[in-house]
């Protein structure tokens, strides 16, 4: 059986060696230039407050083919596992059904469960580890970037990634195995219930994207309580700050600096007590210099910061892949029970 | 007489369709057995029924002395040709063998690739790329390949065009005359099965409308061709199939296994393409709307 799931996978699996390949070879042919660049840029050697500009300069630096190749790349990690849904997934058993293929393959003599075994197996597995590999050649090759991005403060140089930023946790740890596997169980149910490789391939896609549009924004944030933090006010105010009329004002931040590269869930600013303020003291309206921070903090104001530590990284990172694991789990388990007692 | 296939009121539906309803038969071993009935008639779902690939909804089913195959050894004694000879359309002739010798622990290396070269099929020609004849052929090498002890064939010649019907028929017989092997093939035509079969079985809407070794079912029918007469008035024992009626003339299709002594008949053979099409009408209700209109004319 392994020898027949093998051989109808050929093609797939050729097509994904060639897309490693062109991977690699994009990667391996820029990555050692823009790791000597990081080396001397000083980054990786600096401490405390000198750190902040020499990031931001080391990132204004890398432009031009390294964004295009960055952003290449994050997209082939983040879209590889909805191809393979689509074009893995979703055409496995359908185009079975589709061409009647299954009345003879059931009728050798070997159960269907070994066959189902065997046709989720392989391209499963292989799934994984394209899908992985795409993942960890990524992120050898922003390394660089990503120890910059963590350091820099509100760069909005698009290399600017936080690890937490939506599309960087996605492609980088641990997570791209659980969403192969969950695209491509995904893609194996849908031609499982829908019976028609095309309309199955379509409805992956669709659910696909759904998911991976829900669950960094409504569960991930969930996974691990926040944590508060209280961040004083100082001159030259790093963050963002808007002044309206009547001595309105707010202030946000996205960096904590006792927390680089921590995950800001929201700011804003408070008073001695804690409570939230956007009203300025009538004292700090018009400072000599300008800037009303000095005169707001003599006050006790301060910016009060709810976030994801950095060391939630990896804790999120697993739970997240758990989820998707799981489900992948749950929907082959679906598959077997479907195939194995509701017959077509 | 042993069965092959056994069936006690079985039945399945899809959604709200009854696709088998009520379906009690008994197909011998050691026959090549011709399934014929109507489209609609449910032989393609007793055949899925009989190999597993569907479960039954009601009613039991028994193949071979047992549960229809689902395990390894019961799937190895089973060879099933589906409708239409489906093949994998990327894989070559000769990856179809490797397949079989894969996927069956009996497999008959030797005979598969003797039949294939004889059938003329290239090995490394895709299977996508054959003639409708060859597929079939090579389907159906698949399936004698695994040396099953029953060998089930869903309307195997209904693709093919008048030649490559008899081709395949005429293969197929070779093919079966070496081993002990019960054969079951079912067709919508009369016709095709005509020169294979030994026994016949005529299903229409899930029943079963006459049964019997091809030569017993021949001895016992008979076309009684006389006067004008009214069927009711024929002896018992004598089961009128069909009759057609004339203003003077009255054409009959009986059934009995007692001489006709009658000497107003005249009393003659009938083939079995006829005898089918009888069972077919009479089940359809068909026959007797279109005596009364004779009658009433």
């Amino acid at each position: 059986m392994t020898w027949l799931t093998w051989r109808q996978f050929r093609p797939q699996a050729v097509t994904s060696v060639v897309a490693l390949a062109v991977f690699a070879i994009l990667l391996a042919a820029t990555g050692p230039h823009l790791a000597g660049m990081y080396a001397s840029s000083g980054v990786a050697s600096c401490h405390g407050g000198g750190c902040q500009p020499l990031a931001g300069n080391f990132l204004t630096t890398v432009s031009g083919g390294y964004t295009v190749v960055f952003m290449l790349g994050m997209a082939g990690v983040l879209l590889a596992p909805a191809l393979i849904g689509v074009f893995w997934g979703a055409p496995l058993l359908s185009r079975e059904f589709e061409t009647g293929t299954y009345r003879m393959a059931w009728t050798q003599s070997i159960t269907r469960a070994r066959w189902m075994a065997s046709k989720l197996a392989l391209p499963g597995l292989a799934a994984i580890a394209v899908t992985e590999g795409l993942s960890l050649m990524y992120g050898w090759w922003a390394a660089p970037i990503g120890q910059a991005a963590r350091l820099a403060s509100g760069s909005n140089f698009p290399l600017g990634m936080s690890p937490f930023s939506l599309l960087a946790f996605d492609a980088h740890g641990v997570v791209p195995i659980g969403y192969a596997a969950f695209g491509f169980t995904l893609g194996v149910t849908a031609g499982v219930l829908i019976r028609r490789a095309v309309p199955a391939m379509a409805v992956t896609l669709l659910i696909f994207a759904a998911v991976q549009f829900v669950v960094p924004l409504a569960i991930r944030p969930n996974l691990f309580p926040p944590e508060h933090a209280s961040q004083p006010l100082t001159a030259n105010f790093s963050g963002v700050q808007s002044q309206g009329p009547g001595r309105r004002f707010a202030l946000a931040l996205d960096y904590l600096d006792s927390q680089p590269g921590a995950w800001i869930y929201s700011s804003r600013a408070v008073n001695a007590a804690g409570q939230p303020v956007s009203i300025m003291p009538a004292a700090c309206a018009h400072p000599p210099n300008g800037d009303s921070m000095p005169c707001m903090a003599s006050h006790g104001f301060a910016v009060a910061v709810t976030y994801q530590p950095t060391s939630r990284y990896w804790p999120i990172q697993w739970t997240e892949t758990g989820i998707y694991l799981g489900l992948a789990v749950i929907l082959a388990g679906f598959c077997y029970w479907r195939l194995g007692r509701r017959l077509p | 007489m042993t069965s092959v296939i056994e069936t006690q009121e079985l039945g399945k539906r899809y959604r709200r369709l009854w696709a088998l309803a009520d379906c009690t038969l008994s197909i011998p071993a050691g026959h090549v057995v011709g399934l014929v009935g109507p489209n609609g008639a449910g032989k393609t779902t007793l055949l899925n029924l009989a190999v597993g690939l569907l479960a039954p909804t009601t009613g039991t089913i028994q193949v071979l002395g047992g549960p229809p195959p689902a395990k390894p050894a019961q799937l190895a004694r089973v060879g099933f040709l589906a409708q239409d000879a489906p093949v994998y359309a990327g894989l070559t002739v000769a990856e179809h063998l490797k397949l079989g010798a894969r996927l069956n622990p009996g497999w008959d290396a030797e005979f598969a690739r003797r039949r294939t070269d004889w059938l003329g099929l290239d090995p490394g020609q895709k299977a996508g790329k054959l003639s409708g004849g060859q597929r079939a052929q090579l389907a159906l090498t698949l399936a004698i390949g695994k040396r099953p002890d029953l060998l089930i064939l869903d309307e195997p010649v209904a693709s093919l065009d008048p030649l490559a019907r008899r081709e395949f028929l005429e293969d197929l017989m070779e093919a079966i005359a070496e081993g002990e092997l019960s054969v079951v093939l079912s067709s919508h035509l009369m016709a095709d099965l005509e020169r294979v079969c030994d026994y016949l079985v005529v299903l229409v809407g899930s029943r079963v409308r006459v049964a019997g070794p091809v030569d017993e079912l021949l001895a016992t029918h008979h076309l009684l061709t006389g006067p004008r007469r009214d069927p009711a008035t024929l002896p018992a024992g004598q089961e009128v199939i069909s009759a057609s009626h004339t203003d003077r003339q009255s054409t009959l299709l009986v059934r009995t296994s007692d001489p006709i002594l009658d000497p107003a008949w005249t009393v003659s053979g009938v083939g079995l393409e006829d005898m089918v099409l009888a069972y077919m009408r009479q089940a359809a209700g068909g026959g007797r709307r279109r005596d009364q209109l004779e009658v009433h004319r």
